[in-house]
């Protein structure tokens, strides 16, 4: 198996990120917002979920996103639907780094779903037994996985048959802004280019990974999030106090010189920077996918062709020629 | 804990002081993005990086 990201490493990057308690809830507002927007996926499941696992927990951003107020949907009548965290009876958090795990269990969100944190060595091989969750949730991990087809074919292993995996992870574009500055930057002051930001799966890869894994009905989609930053020395901070920065494997293990981030400020600023707006823009592009594993009497996608209604009779429109 | 001024805070904010040169090279660099090459832009990055060390030393 070829390795591209250092496990170590990026345990290591986590692992210090979040033993500064304050500043690690501080850069939170990425991995909160992407549960939120996850977890929403949930009310489309008419069903409750007596074990879910949430692979990859960071600080159980998805727990708190369960029991968050804002989740309900108020119906047309004025009442109020039960939080998410009322469908789900217990939630398994499995993480690699213990300061991130527990970084919130003293918090209030603690109380209101029954939690297991579970530290693991290697997200990329786990515990679990064959048919024990009612649905794997994960948000913002599985981009840092080295083996992502062997990691979904084993959470379709763990799923109970006709569960779902609903998934979010980082995707091609993201950051693509630093990617190419820090480039030129490279090239303009020291004549060659190194990898400073890790590669990441793209999105027309993802069904055909589902797939292979044995998952049916899949959904992907992709959602970017531009977050503005006062320059690219607080977005690359933010960075780092996340745990997410750079873990491929044979990176320079020297940081990044000065006079590389100097240049890399300018270039992204000429590049990037709107004239009317105050600081940066960093794209975040967020890819979900859900899949289910196969189970008896599971809705099945219909034959092609095997439609009644012409959709066009639904929708309207004008002629569409056959070529 | 006493608030610790971490390297790349001391970079941030003297660069800021330099917003003239930033601009100066980053569109050196930026003008023709297609054929970079080492040393491109090294006038405009002296100046960038002279302004930046006069700026740090100010605090």
């Amino acid at each position: 198996m070829l390795e591209v990201f250092n496990r170590k490493t990026k345990h290591l990057q986590k692992d210090r990120a979040a033993r500064n308690v304050e500043e690690s809830r501080k850069v939170d507002y990425l991995k909160d917002e992407v549960a939120m927007r996850l977890c929403e996926r949930l009310l489309d499941i008419k069903r409750n979920f007596p074990h879910v696992l949430d692979l990859g927990a960071n600080s159980c951003n998805i727990a708190k996103a369960l029991t968050t107020p804002n989740l309900d949907i108020t119906t047309p009548e004025g009442t109020v639907s039960p939080p998410l965290a009322d469908k789900i009876s217990k939630l398994t958090c499995v993480e690699t780094s213990r300061a991130l795990l527990h970084r919130d269990e003293d918090l209030p969100f603690n109380k209101e779903i029954e939690i297991q944190r579970d530290i693991i060595p290697d997200l990329e091989t786990l515990p679990y037994e064959p048919n024990s969750f009612d649905a794997v949730l994960s948000s913002l991990s599985i981009h840092w996985i080295n083996d992502l087809p062997a990691l979904l074919e084993q959470v379709n292993t763990i799923l109970k048959p006709d569960a779902p995996f609903i998934a979010a992870m980082f995707g091609g574009d993201t950051l693509y802004e630093l990617r190419g500055s820090l480039q030129l930057a490279d090239m303009e002051r020291r004549g060659g280019v190194s990898p400073h930001v890790s590669p990441l799966a793209d999105v027309k890869d993802v069904g055909s990974l589902l797939n292979r894994a044995g998952f049916k009905m899949l959904t992907v989609d992709v959602e970017d999030i531009v977050v503005e930053f006062p320059d690219t020395f607080a977005l690359m901070q933010d960075l780092q106090a996340m745990g997410e920065s750079n873990a491929i494997m044979n990176r320079d293990s020297a940081p990044l010189s000065r006079d590389v981030l100097l240049a890399n400020e300018a270039i992204y600023r000429s590049l990037h920077k709107e004239d009317d707006a105050p600081g940066i823009p960093a794209t975040f592009r967020l890819i979900y996918m859900i899949g289910w594993k196969e189970g008896k009497n599971q809705a099945q996608p219909l034959q092609r062709g095997s439609g009644d209604v012409n959709l066009k009779d639904i929708l309207g429109g004008g002629e569409f020629d056959r070529p | 804990m006493p608030a610790r001024t971490r390297p790349v805070e001391k970079i941030a904010k003297a660069s800021a002081q330099c917003s003239a040169e930033v601009a100066a090279y980053g569109k050196c660099v930026v003008t023709d993005y297609n054929s970079v090459h080492k040393d491109m832009c090294a006038k405009e990055f002296m100046r960038l990086k002279n302004c930046y060390l006069a700026a740090s030393k100010k605090g």
